[in-house]
């Protein structure tokens, strides 16, 4: 790929994140809650997209963006106040210039029409013009500038001294006697310590005997107070301590509390001479106990390079507080404040560090909690793709290695079998740790979801509110990739049939918003998504009569209310009485079923009249390995997914009946089943074995369908990787993938469901079902 | 006459793409020390560890802005004499202005061509061979 294609791609990836980020800012906003650093923030994204497309030279785009750029410019410097109208507006047109970034990615255009109506609000906002900016530039308009040349030498940068010399102002004034230095110490009790009767006072007290001392207090730990458990310590005490006394001095004073506090004792030397840690020096400059020197700021050196090098001797409280200048002048400047001399920044400095307080924590806040930039490296899915391939080979031959090694007849307490167990139990960590790294956050599907429900709420005319949770929830990227349509389905639904309308809501007694809720979390080993209204509820009366009606269900059917329930997964059920244009496309639930489980996955209801619906989906971590059961077959060995099998047993004579020349049904305490013999189902003999001397396996299928499979033994359990069969050679009914077990051999994976369908298409059909549901 | 080759360059921009976009034109220009930084923090703390002679900064990035990394870099005598190029917008007339007093060696207006780019670098060491 050229250079310039492969940038354009990860232009747009950047785009998404940053469209993400402007929708959450935006609707954090929307709740009323916004500062400086979150305008700032959202300026940031809209700015980033128009940079990048001025330089893809797509034009669409860069005209949206500049418009909405400015309008947020407005904001920014407070001309444009912040309302719920202003930003209805901005979430809009945050939607519309996702759209330009997709049309402009796929090499289409976004609806013009609607791009200039939103371009038109924006604009009257603030009184300013929709159009984008003219021709390219090369030089800012009315600016009087003179590049400043560099006198250049060829010789690199010198490269940091290892340890420089520094001048310490404090020690030089001392006159005789030890030297004195600065410490910074960094005092955090712990509860235990104020449990056993201890009083920081009195540390602080003794520790001031030693020299001078300045002594800070952060209660920025402190939570609200109906969150404050009052024998917990929340503060943390900065004193910086000048000194002659050696660190053990210092030390001897927390002593006694040793193990009942954090306790951190730096001397400022000891940091300079060490390798200039920038983080620190940050950290430091913006933390409130940073001791503030009088010092005489000196001007903006111009970049002339006639002087000679000086020394590398500053010294670190210079850099520091230059940092911080930096920031509180800039800070200061952009509201317009203080004129940009540098004096006056000094006056600012406190604000700047206010500010700068306010977006660390939120940063720690973690409105998204998303891993820093520097933290995280782009891969090509490709490559993770080939390891996990790989550590899946990996896993099937260590288990033939240990395969062998049993056949060799060695102990288990031999070092060979040991250091196998410890290989075994490595290739699974490295399993997970490889199958981690496709884990992705479901924030990516969750976070198209506020735009699908401001949407159909508009178009249904209803007030809906969604709330998310466990956005944060990791599963594997396929699996995510998979999960938007069903999801997207699901809410639609709850929008569409679950609320009841506003004037019904309200006359019931609810709020007029309806609620929505999409969560996400992590159930023993699978990933557990929830969607939930709080409507009406499913009207079972209705589904039945529509069910019955369809032919789906005979007229005198008598089904309990989960049954009614699970009705509206039965293909061609659909019981909107006005076909809607949100749901009213041709998909229903059924689909919505099957795609889940495709998945592996298993999807659930529960309704209450009133209250509302929840439907909860049951998907596995990921899709390359799957905990199954082996069994043989006439002579073949075949896994069966685990998820699908309820219980195993033994058939007995008196308990298989047969239902005419092709049927045959089993009783499972009250309840018949149909008997699948699998070796007659996938061809491998005619004639079926006979039940008693084979095992049956209880297995759920599609729609709650339940059924027994015939198989000759069951081998065992254990997690396999799958392969899979299309890919190789292609779909055979029946058949889900393959795998290789331990001994080598490929075993083929059931796949249950069209195992059963094949089945149960046949006639008797109905009455099979029914007999199985009763 | 100054030889791109030898010339250390740190870009400095919280986007990805914007930064490949540079370092792509600068590596056509005929740099090839070229490192980069995702916002002013991290570049200052690139080139406290190991020092270059061109800093091509953007201005809008979170933590420290391209001014206050300026600032910084002009303030702390081992770094103070590093050429110092930012990458602006057309409408940041006052952005440039202040960048001056800060000693801003040249800017380079968004979104540019590489032919701009080669000419705002010229304009700083002189010309590159």
């Amino acid at each position: 790929m050229d250079p310039l294609a492969a940038i354009k791609v990860t232009f747009f990836q950047e785009c998404e994140e940053q469209l993400a980020e402007l929708e959450s800012g935006l609707l954090v906003m929307q709740d009323g809650a916004h500062d400086d650093e979150m305008i700032n923030a959202l300026f940031r994204a809209v700015h980033s997209i128009k940079g990048g497309a001025g330089t893809f030279g797509l034009e669409a785009l860069v005209r949206f963006a500049h418009v909405f750029e400015t309008v947020l410019d407005e904001m920014r410097s407070g001309k444009l106040p912040v309302d719920g109208n202003v930003v209805a507006i901005m979430l809009r047109a945050a939607d519309m210039l996702a759209d330009h970034v997709r049309a402009a990615r796929d090499d289409g255009t976004a609806d013009e029409e609607r791009s200039r109506a939103i371009a038109g609000e924006l604009a009257n906002l603030c009184g300013i013009s929709a159009d984008g900016p003219d021709e390219v530039v090369e030089e800012i308009e009315g600016l009087d500038f003179v590049p400043v040349a560099f006198a250049f030498d060829d010789t690199p940068p010198p490269a940091p001294e290892p340890e420089p010399e520094i001048a310490m102002p404090a020690a030089a004034a001392e006159p005789e006697g030890p030297p004195r230095e600065t410490w910074t110490i960094t005092f955090k009790p712990r509860a235990a310590l104020y449990a056993s009767g201890n009083e920081t006072a009195f540390l602080l007290r003794e520790l001031q005997r030693l020299g001078d001392m300045d002594v800070t207090v952060s209660a920025a730990a402190l939570p609200l107070l109906q969150d404050l458990d009052p024998e917990e310590g929340y503060l943390v005490w900065t004193v910086s301590l000048v000194t002659a006394a050696e660190e053990t001095a210092i030390r001897e004073v927390f002593e006694f509390v040793d193990g009942d506090c954090d306790i951190e004792v730096k001397s400022a030397r000891a940091d300079a001479s060490g390798a200039l840690d920038v983080h620190a020096l940050i950290a430091m400059a913006t933390a409130a106990g940073a001791p503030a020197e009088a010092r005489e700021p000196s001007p903006a050196p111009m970049p002339a390079a006639a002087t000679a090098p000086e020394p590398d001797n500053s010294d670190l409280m210079e850099i520091i507080k230059f940092i911080d200048d930096a920031k509180a002048a800039v800070a200061a400047e952009e509201k317009g404040e203080i004129a940009p001399s540098l004096p006056a920044a000094d006056m600012a400095a406190p604000a700047a560090k206010a500010a700068v307080g306010q977006s660390a924590a939120a940063a720690q806040g973690g409105a998204g909690g998303a891993p820093q930039a520097g933290q995280t490296i782009r891969v090509d899915l490709e490559r993770v793709d080939r390891l996990i391939d790989l550590v899946g080979e990996l896993v099937i031959n260590q288990a033939m290695l240990a395969q062998r090694v049993a056949e060799c007849g060695l102990a288990r307490s031999s070092s060979v079998a040991i250091g196998l167990d410890d290989l075994e139990h490595l290739t699974r960590e490295i399993q997970d740790s490889v199958m981690a790294i496709r884990a992705q956050p479901v924030k990516s599907v969750f976070q198209r979801m506020p735009r699908l429900v401001r949407e159909v709420a508009a178009m249904v005319g209803k007030q809906v509110r969604l709330v998310t949770e466990g956005e944060g929830t990791e599963v594997d990227k396929t699996v995510i990739e998979r999960l938007t349509d069903p999801i997207t389905h699901m809410i639609r639904n709850a929008i569409d049939h679950g609320l009841e309308k506003t004037e019904d809501r309200v006359a019931r007694g609810k709020p007029a918003e309806g609620t929505v809720r999409l969560a996400a979390l992590h159930r023993s080993g699978r990933i557990v998504i929830e969607v939930s209204d709080d409507g009406a509820g499913i009207n079972r009366e209705r589904v039945k009569n529509s069910a019955i009606s369809k032919g789906l269900i005979p007229a005198n059917a008598d089904l309990s209310d989960e049954e009614i329930d699970n009705l509206i997964f039965m293909p061609g059920f659909s019981t909107a009485a006005t076909v809607s244009d949100i749901s009213g496309r041709g998909v229903g639930m059924d689909v919505v079923k099957r795609s889940i489980q495709a998945l592996g996955g298993r999807i659930t209801i529960a309704s209450e009249p009133g209250r509302g619906s929840t439907f909860t989906l049951s998907l596995p971590l990921t899709l390359a390995v799957l905990d199954g059961m082996v069994v043989s077959v006439c002579g073949q060995t075949l896994v069966a997914p685990l998820t699908g099998v309820v219980e195993t047993l033994q058939p007995k004579a008196s308990d298989v009946r047969s239902l005419g020349p092709n049927g045959t049904v089993i009783q499972i305490r009250e309840t018949y089943l149909p008997l699948i013999d699998v070796g007659v189902q996938l061809g491998y003999r005619d004639t079926p074995l006979l039940p008693t001397s084979g095992v049956a396996l209880l297995v759920e299928g599609e729609g709650g369908a339940r059924a027994a499979l015939l198989v000759d033994t069951i081998q065992g359990q254990r997690q396999v990787v799958i392969k899979s069969l299309e890919a190789n050679y292609r779909k055979v009914p029946g058949i889900a993938g393959a795998t290789i077990l331990g001994d080598g051999r490929v075993a083929l994976i059931l796949d249950v469901d069209s195992v059963l369908s094949a089945k149960v298409t046949e006639p008797p059909r109905n009455q099979t079902l029914l007999a199985a549901a009763g | 006459m100054a030889d791109a080759r030898s010339i250390s360059v740190l870009v400095v921009d919280d986007q990805f793409s914007m930064r490949s976009l540079v370092r792509n034109g600068l590596q056509q220009v005929g740099f090839v020390d070229i490192r980069e930084a995702g916002d002013g923090e991290d570049a200052l703390r690139a080139l406290i560890a190991r020092p270059v002679q061109l800093v091509v900064s953007d201005y809008n990035m979170p933590k420290l802005d391209g001014l206050g990394l300026l600032r910084a870099i002009r303030s702390h005598p081992p770094l103070a004499k590093t050429a110092f190029i930012m990458l602006t917008g057309r409408a940041d007339r006052e952005l440039v202005q202040k960048a001056v007093q800060f000693g801003v060696n040249n800017y380079v207006v968004k979104p540019f061509t590489v032919a701009t780019l080669k000419d705002r670098i010229e304009a700083v060491f002189g010309r590159l061979s």
